[in-house]
């Protein structure tokens, strides 16, 4: 089924309140409760935190390269309840929260510009 | 989502030269990111979603803020990347290391920029070349180092290209960067226009 469905609804627009990884805004404290604060051996110990920065840093990069790659290629998306839908991948929001894709196939058609939320996926795939 | 208190938490054990270690759910979110990196590269299986599916594939990379696993597959026609939501993720366990193969091509799969620029005498040539270009067309343009500097808000990095522009003013970077784009080859060597900065 390749006809294009009208746009259901608009999604939200970005919180201009919230700053990058800033665990302290309301956005961050409401949606992403999950993610990992500097581990209590590190508080104390300054050569530790450093090490501990330098694995964070090395392994997001890493992720962003690959979110990199994955722009404007065809991602299949794996959610829950057995969904699988392909799209064209464009963004990802820097919590990883949710995804911006393009001609999204859903059962009903082709939506156009679609936004998913990343509570809803369980995996993606893509070719490298 | 938070680990639920029936989460195991299992041994974690090691045998002769190869490390074999299962970290359990809890164990696999608290061991921190030094852990994680010295497991990149890695064959691992993850267990994910309410129905425990599995999936097996290289360690490219664990997100620290979204704990997603990133898993690379090599087939016929190339590497396939699945990236696992950290929130779904429900085991993790690591099952041999790489052959120099698989790493080799691990490596090369999303490399790092090259950090090696171009020889300072290349440089400084382009470098003269684009300062005279963004000259001829009015922009304040200083050199600065290895850098150029436009009106105090953008640099150009080496090698001088579009992409290489960083700017905390948009427009001034979109119209930099506009400029950038229809340089010419050869800059020809012509006057500047009074009232432009020169840097030399």
């Amino acid at each position: 089924m390749a006809t294009p469905v009208p746009v259901l609804r608009l999604p939200k627009g970005p919180d201009p309140n919230s700053r990058g990884f800033d665990p302290n805004s309301p956005r961050f404290i409401a949606l992403c409760r999950t993610s990992i604060p500097t581990s209590a051996a590190a508080e104390s110990d300054p050569q530790q935190l450093q090490e501990e920065q330098h694995a964070r840093s090395v392994l997001r990069e890493r992720f962003l390269r690959c979110l990199l790659a994955m722009s404007n290629k065809k991602v299949r998306f794996h959610m829950h309840e057995k969904v699988n839908v392909e799209a064209t991948f464009g963004a990802s929001d820097i919590d990883v929260l949710n995804f911006q894709v393009s001609d999204l196939h859903t059962p009903i058609g082709v939506q156009k510009e679609a936004l998913i939320r990343s509570q809803d996926v369980i995996s993606f795939t893509f070719d490298a | 989502m938070f680990p639920s208190d029936a989460c195991r938490v299992g041994p974690v054990f090691r045998r002769g030269q190869t490390d074999y270690w299962t970290v359990m759910q809890s164990g696999w979110l608290h061991s921190g990111p030094q852990l994680w990196l010295r497991c990149v590269h890695r064959q691992v299986r993850v267990t994910a979603g309410k129905q425990r599916e599995e999936h097996r594939g290289w360690l490219l990379t664990v997100d620290p803020v979204s704990h997603s696993v990133a898993l690379v597959s090599f087939g016929e026609d190339g590497a396939s990347v699945q990236v696992v939501l950290g929130h779904a993720v429900e085991d993790v366990e690591v099952l041999q290391e790489p052959d120099p193969d698989t790493e080799e091509r691990l490596r090369s799969l999303f490399p790092p920029p090259e950090t090696g620029g171009p020889d300072p005498d290349e440089r400084h040539w382009r470098r003269s070349g684009v300062r005279r270009w963004l000259q001829q067309n009015r922009v304040p343009v200083e050199e600065d180092g290895n850098e150029l500097r436009v009106a105090h808000v953008l640099t150009i990095r080496a090698p001088y290209r579009p992409d290489d522009c960083s700017s905390a003013n948009q427009i001034i970077l979109d119209r930099v960067q506009r400029l950038l784009r229809v340089q010419p080859d050869q800059v020809p060597d012509g006057p500047v226009p009074p009232g432009t900065s020169d840097g030399l």
